[in-house]
């Protein structure tokens, strides 16, 4: 079978399985309707609290396995899609993907450098939690849990967050997109002290 | 490139069935646009958010210092340079009198707690200190006030006094104690007797979100993801099942004197703060009521009813008083710095570095302190409640890899025991909600691959 012929084949399925989609109430069209590709923004260098400033501004916003595109009206604009399918449409980054927008990483793995993507670009990054979690790429390293900083994450197999700020008991503000029924925000957290996490820090920051 | 593993998956095809089924996708989504999808609107007023680990147990020899980070959101997004934050902070020695503004300075080239308020003349102050701060970001004129409760409910700050010192050394692992019974266990699932696992297996296992033990040992756990709570009678081998209506999320959990199940959820309805909810002992919903902030991670019985620790304030606050709700403005009046207790007691936790800091301060002002050192470190305290004129605390310890907890008994001379326990938590719960007193026994809600289950530990005080 010739590829024009496979591409002709998968081109009407993909259109027929789409066009259900979307005659579905289920999809909300987020990503259709507000999220764009745009090139990134490369910055000289980047501080923790600008970091935290992008990531503040989709707080409260949705959860999309998968995703990376929101906006900031403090609304989930994709409740309740299916919690592992990335498929949906759906308002938000996974925990993966917006650390890398916050962290304002190359999609190059090999690349370190800062890149400001904005809200409404639609970018997961190439590393999922578990990759983040042994310092894969350029921009990421592992680092000892105790050491950690605001800004810096914690994650596990499964799952990344970043820390926010630090409680007098002994536990930490984490912002995470943390799952569809939480979508993004900073819940009180016990990552650090859990060995199924492991610190990780993005390298240079300017302050 | 290296894609995400779901995109892996995704692209795991022949490369003529992904362009075609891109080409698709993108044909139909363009469409969807073009066919009156309207764009969600974007906002971008100025706000300004702060934090802030507040000096609850300070000691002579230390200076004291008041730090806060600060966040401008509304600028454009990561712009570096546009949070021009200034501020008061405003203090008392004690409580009571009139507050002394000392002005919030930014501390150039620090990384955490920028913005610095130094207070050296509180070292002499023997009653510690009261404090609040008002930060301001000019270029907005966004202000936030922490505690939020200002003048009416400030932070406090107590001087540790003559505090226990206990010397936990290096932690030896994999020496922990045998459980005295197991009162309560449950398989993954959505059976009668089952806990549900929310998010499924490939996002982070979550499930048993919180759990209480009644006077007369019964075990009730949180059974979010199935909409119940799962109640062990003592001396059950399987459960009875309360259908509740409760929203989750990781919520936590306490069971008041009166048979009442507060529920304090951790997402709530855009734009307000997370409900706590009332039910009964039948799972009638009898009221459901905001707290004050936006976060918060603990619900316990005070002695007026329940009180949540609250963000980014970092107060115990009142959300019921002689059993009625206490709006937002009610509950920021009443925050405090510790958490009360029954007796008049109010019970205060300061974890910093290597170091836990514990006070046990009675009506009268007479307190009890200990300062817990470790050479491993030290996570989150994970409980600490009075045991007749004791105090039980439970507290991570853990390396790059390992993770245990420590339980203490602790009287007016020092340690009466210390314990430790495997960690137990392969799925995540409430933050704080792993540890509970009842009688005179620990309870623990710990979890495998395979299920959830309360172990109980007798702490054999006479």
């Amino acid at each position: 079978m010739s590829v024009t012929r496979t591409f002709l084949i998968a081109f009407v399925a993909a259109s027929c399985l789409s066009a259900a989609g979307t005659a579905s109430a289920y999809h909300t069209q987020f990503i259709a309707s507000n999220c764009n590709y745009a090139a990134p923004t490369p910055a000289p260098a980047i501080t923790r609290d600008g970091s935290a400033t992008v990531a503040l501004r989709a707080r409260y916003e949705g959860y999309q396995w998968g995703g990376g595109c929101w906006n900031d009206n403090n609304v989930d604009d994709s409740p309740g899609d299916e919690t592992e399918n990335p498929n949906t449409g759906g308002e938000g980054g996974d925990c993966s993907g917006f650390t890398f927008k916050v962290w304002r990483e190359s999609e190059t793995e090999s690349n370190a450098g800062f890149y400001q993507w904005g809200m409404f670009r639609r970018v997961h990054g190439p590393y999922v939690a578990a990759e983040f979690k042994i310092g894969d790429g350029a921009p990421n390293i592992t680092y000892a849990k105790s050491a950690l900083i605001k800004m810096d994450a914690l994650a596990s197999q499964n799952h990344i967050g970043m820390i926010y700020a630090k409680n007098a008991d002994g536990t930490d503000q984490i912002i995470e997109a943390k799952g569809e029924a939480y979508g993004t925000s900073i819940w009180t957290r016990t990552y650090r002290g859990d060995s199924s996490y492991g610190g990780v820090r993005r390298t240079g920051w300017s302050g | 490139m290296r894609l995400p593993c779901w995109a892996r998956r995704t692209l795991a095809g022949q490369a003529g069935t992904l362009a075609g089924l891109a080409v698709g996708v993108a044909v139909i989504a363009f469409s969807g646009s073009a066919l009156g999808h309207q764009s969600v609107g974007v906002q971008l007023a100025g706000r300004l958010a702060a934090t802030h680990v507040p000096p609850l147990l300070t000691t002579p020899e230390e200076p004291v210092a008041l730090r806060y980070d600060a966040y401008c959101v509304g600028s454009d997004e990561g712009d570096e340079s546009t949070c021009d934050v200034h501020g008061v902070a405003y203090v008392r020695p004690g409580e009571s009198g009139a507050f002394t503004e000392v002005p919030i300075v930014e501390e150039q080239g620090a990384t955490e707690g920028r913005y610095v308020a130094s207070l050296p003349e509180a070292a002499s102050w023997s009653d510690g200190f009261s404090y609040y701060a008002v930060l301001v970001d000019r270029a907005s004129g966004a202000t936030v006030t922490l505690p939020s409760g200002g003048a009416s409910a400030p932070q406090r700050s107590l001087p540790l006094g003559r505090a226990v010192q206990i010397d936990l050394g290096t932690h030896a692992f994999d020496l922990t104690r045998r459980r005295d019974a197991r009162v309560a266990e449950a398989n993954w699932g959505g059976g009668d007797k089952d806990v549900g696992l929310e998010q499924g297996r490939n996002l982070s296992p979550i499930g048993g979100a919180s759990f209480d033990v009644g006077r007369d040992g019964t075990v009730l756990i949180l059974d979010e993801a199935n909409r119940r709570v799962l109640s062990w009678q003592k001396g059950a081998r399987a459960p009875e099942r309360m259908p509740v209506a409760v929203a989750g999320t990781l919520a936590d959990m306490s069971l008041a004197p009166d048979g009442s199940l507060y529920i304090l959820e951790s997402v709530a309805a855009p734009g307000r703060s997370p409900l706590v909810r009332r039910f009964d002992g039948y799972g009638r919903e009898l009221e459901a009521f905001e707290i004050a902030e936006p976060t918060s991670s603990q619900i316990r019985i005070g002695p007026d009813g329940p009180v949540a620790l609250q963000h980014p304030s970092g107060q115990w606050m009142p959300v019921a008083s002689g059993g009625s709700p206490l709006g937002a403005a009610g509950q920021r009046s009443r925050g405090r710095a510790g958490r009360l207790i029954p007796g008049g007691r109010e019970i205060v936790i300061l974890r910093q570095l290597n170091e836990i800091r514990v006070a046990l301060r009675r009506a009268n002002g007479r307190q009890q302190a200990w300062r817990i050192t470790s050479k491993t470190r030290l996570a989150e305290v994970q409980l600490a409640e009075p045991l007749g004129n004791r105090l039980v605390l439970v507290v991570r310890v853990y390396t790059d890899d390992r993770d245990e907890f420590v339980a203490l008994v602790m009287g007016e001379r020092g340690l009466t025991a210390k314990f430790s326990l495997e960690s137990a938590d392969w799925a995540e719960t409430a933050p704080l909600s792993r540890f509970r007193v009842a009688g005179s026994s620990l309870y623990q809600l710990g979890s495998t691959p395979a299920g959830l289950f309360v172990d109980r530990f007798d702490l054999e005080v006479s």
